[in-house]
C-alpha cells in the first residue's frame, strides 16, 4: 500500500488526470458533433451518393475496433506519409473520427423523428433546403439528440482509456504512471481509484441522460419501460385496476342497450 | 517507407502468423459470449424479480461495469488478482474480462426484451394456473428471445470489437500479432488496413449471418 503521505499527491495527479480525460473527451464530441451533423444529414437526405458516402464511412468506422484507428493514426498515418504525429493531436483524431459516426446516427434519428409536415410545411413557404435544415428542423432535432448525445460522451470517456497506450497521460495514464513509480510496492488501489473516477463520472453523466430522456419522452411510452408487469405485485394491481364488479358490468350493459 | 512503395510482398510470410491470430480473435470472442449470453438472461431475471437482494446486485453491477472502460477492467483482473494470490494468464483475463463487459451489456439487452413481452402474456399465462418457472419458461422467455435477437447480434459484434484491447494485456490475437509484426517489419500501414478490413469483414458477416438466422423468428408477430 502507498504510504499516506504520498497519497494526497498521488490524488491531486488523478485529479489532473481526469481533467484530461473530459478534456479529451468533450473535444473530439465538439469536433465529432461537426462531422456528425454533415454525416447524419447526407445520411437523410434524398440523393443516393451523399447516402452511400455517409453509410459506408459510418459502417466502416463502426466495424473498425477504436485500437486498431487508433495505431493507424499514430503507427501508420505518420510512417506512410512521413509526418510526425505526437499522441495528443494523434488520440484527439482517431477520437473524432470514431465520434462522428455514432453522432451522425444520433444526428440522423433526430432529423428524422421530425414530423414530415414540418418539411412540407417549410418547403411550401419556399425555404430551400439548407434554409428549411437550419431554421425548421435542426433547431426541434436539437432537443431529441441532447440524451443520445450524452451517451456518446459517456462512450468517448471510455474510449478514450486507450488513448494511454500511445502514451497520452490521462487519467488511467496517470494511473499507471503512478504504479510504475510504485513498482516496488503493491500499487492495487490505484487502479482501483482510476475506475472509481470514470464511474463516478460516466455514472453521473449517464443518470443527467436518463433523466433528460424522460423529460422529453411522451408519457405513454414512459409508462411501458416503467411497465412492471413481471412483478407479481403490480401484476396484482393492474387486474385490480382492470376489475370490474358483475354489478357495474351489468349496469354498463344495460346502459349500451338504452336501460337507465 | 512511404505510401510510394507499398509492399505486400514483404508481408507474405508472416500472413500464416496473422492467420493465428484472427483465430484466436475468433476463440476469445466466442468464449466470451458463451458465458455472457447465459450469465445475461440469469441477470436480467434478477433484476426484474420480486427479490429485492438480488434486484440491487444485478442493477448494481449493470451500473458499475456499463461505467467502467473495459480496457480499465481487464488491467484489474490482469494486474491486480495475482497481487491477491490469484495467478491468471492473459488469455483468461481477456475472456474474463470481455464476459464480464458484455454481460452488463446483455442483462440490460433482455431485460428490454422482458419489459417488451406485453403483460396480458403474463396474465393469460397465469390465469391458465402455469407456475411462476412455467409462465417465465413456456410462454414469457420463447417470446423474449424474439424481442432481443436483433440486439444480441450487435452485441456479438461489439464483443469481437472489444477483443481487440485484449492485445494491450498480451493475449495473441489479431491486434496483438499485427502490432508484433509491424514492430519488426515496419510495415504498419498495410498491416493495420489488413487488421481493419478483417474486423470489417468480421462484422458484417457476423450481423449478415445473424439476420439470415434470425430473421424469421424476429420478425414474426408478437402474441397480444
Amino acid at each position: 500500500m502507498l504510504s499516506s503521505g504520498h497519497l494526497l499527491n498521488y490524488l491531486l495527479l488523478l485529479l489532473r488526470g481526469l481533467t484530461i480525460t473530459l478534456e479529451l473527451s468533450l473535444g473530439s464530441l465538439v469536433l465529432g458533433s461537426l462531422g456528425g451533423v454533415v454525416l447524419g444529414a447526407m445520411r437523410s437526405s434524398s440523393w443516393r451518393v451523399f447516402k452511400g458516402i455517409a453509410l459506408a464511412y459510418i459502417e466502416t468506422v463502426r466495424s473498425i475496433p477504436f485500437v486498431i484507428l487508433l495505431f493507424f493514426v499514430f503507427f501508420a498515418v505518420p510512417l506512410a506519409f512521413d509526418i510526425d504525429i505526437p499522441p495528443y493531436p494523434a488520440a484527439i483524431a482517431a477520437l473524432s473520427v470514431h465520434c462522428s459516426a455514432y453522432m451522425a446516427e444520433v444526428v440522423r434519428s433526430g432529423i428524422e423523428s421530425i414530423p414530415k409536415g414540418q418539411w412540407e410545411a417549410a418547403a411550401s413557404l419556399g425555404l430551400p433546403y439548407h434554409r428549411i435544415m437550419r431554421h425548421v428542423v435542426l433547431p426541434q432535432a436539437l432537443r431529441v439528440m441532447i440524451p443520445p448525445t450524452i451517451g456518446v460522451y459517456v462512450s468517448t470517456i471510455k474510449e478514450s482509456s486507450l488513448a494511454s497506450i500511445i502514451g497520452f497521460v490521462e487519467l488511467l495514464g496517470q494511473g499507471m504512471a503512478i504504479r510504475e513509480a510504485n513498482s516496488l510496492r503493491n500499487t492495487a488501489d490505484v487502479l482501483v481509484a482510476v475506475a472509481l473516477g470514470y464511474f463516478v463520472i460516466c455514472f453521473s453523466l449517464s443518470q443527467l441522460g436518463r433523466y433528460l430522456e424522460h423529460r422529453t419522452m411522451p408519457q405513454s411510452r414512459q409508462v411501458r419501460q416503467r411497465g412492471g408487469a413481471f412483478r407479481s405485485g403490480s401484476l396484482r394491481a393492474a387486474i385490480a385496476a382492470n376489475f370490474r364488479s358483475p354489478a357495474s358490468l351489468l349496469t354498463a350493459s344495460r346502459r349500451r342497450v338504452g336501460l337507465r | 517507407v512511404g505510401l510510394s512503395d507499398l509492399n505486400l510482398r514483404v508481408l507474405i510470410p508472416h500472413l500464416p502468423m496473422l492467420g493465428w491470430g484472427a483465430l484466436n480473435t475468433i476463440e476469445i470472442s466466442a468464449l466470451a459470449i458463451a458465458l455472457s449470453f447465459p450469465l445475461g438472461l440469469f441477470g436480467a431475471l434478477m433484476r426484474i424479480g420480486d427479490n429485492r437482494l438480488l434486484r440491487a446486485l444485478a442493477t448494481g453491477y449493470v451500473e458499475t461495469i456499463r461505467n467502467i472502460p473495459l480496457l480499465v477492467v481487464l488491467y484489474i483482473l490482469f494486474l491486480v488478482l495475482p497481487l491477491y494470490g490469484i495467478p491468471i494468464s492473459a488469455f483468461a483475463a481477456g475472456v474474463l474480462g470481455l464476459a464480464i463487459n458484455s454481460t452488463a451489456f446483455t442483462i440490460e439487452i433482455f431485460r428490454g426484451g422482458f419489459t417488451g413481452v406485453p403483460a396480458a402474456q403474463y396474465e393469460a399465462a397465469q390465469s391458465l394456473g402455469l407456475r411462476p418457472a412455467l409462465v417465465m419458461g413456456l410462454v414469457v422467455v420463447p417470446q423474449v428471445f424474439r424481442i432481443v435477437l436483433p440486439s444480441l447480434g450487435n452485441q456479438i459484434v461489439s464483443v469481437v470489437l472489444g477483443s481487440a484491447q485484449a492485445s494491450i494485456i498480451g493475449v495473441a490475437e489479431l491486434t496483438y500479432r499485427t502490432q508484433s509484426i509491424g514492430s519488426s517489419t515496419f510495415r504498419y500501414f498495410e498491416l493495420f488496413t489488413i487488421a481493419a478490413l478483417f474486423y470489417i469483414a468480421c462484422a458484417q458477416a457476423i450481423s449478415l449471418v445473424w439476420r439470415l438466422l434470425t430473421g424469421r423468428a424476429a420478425h414474426a408477430p408478437l402474441g397480444t
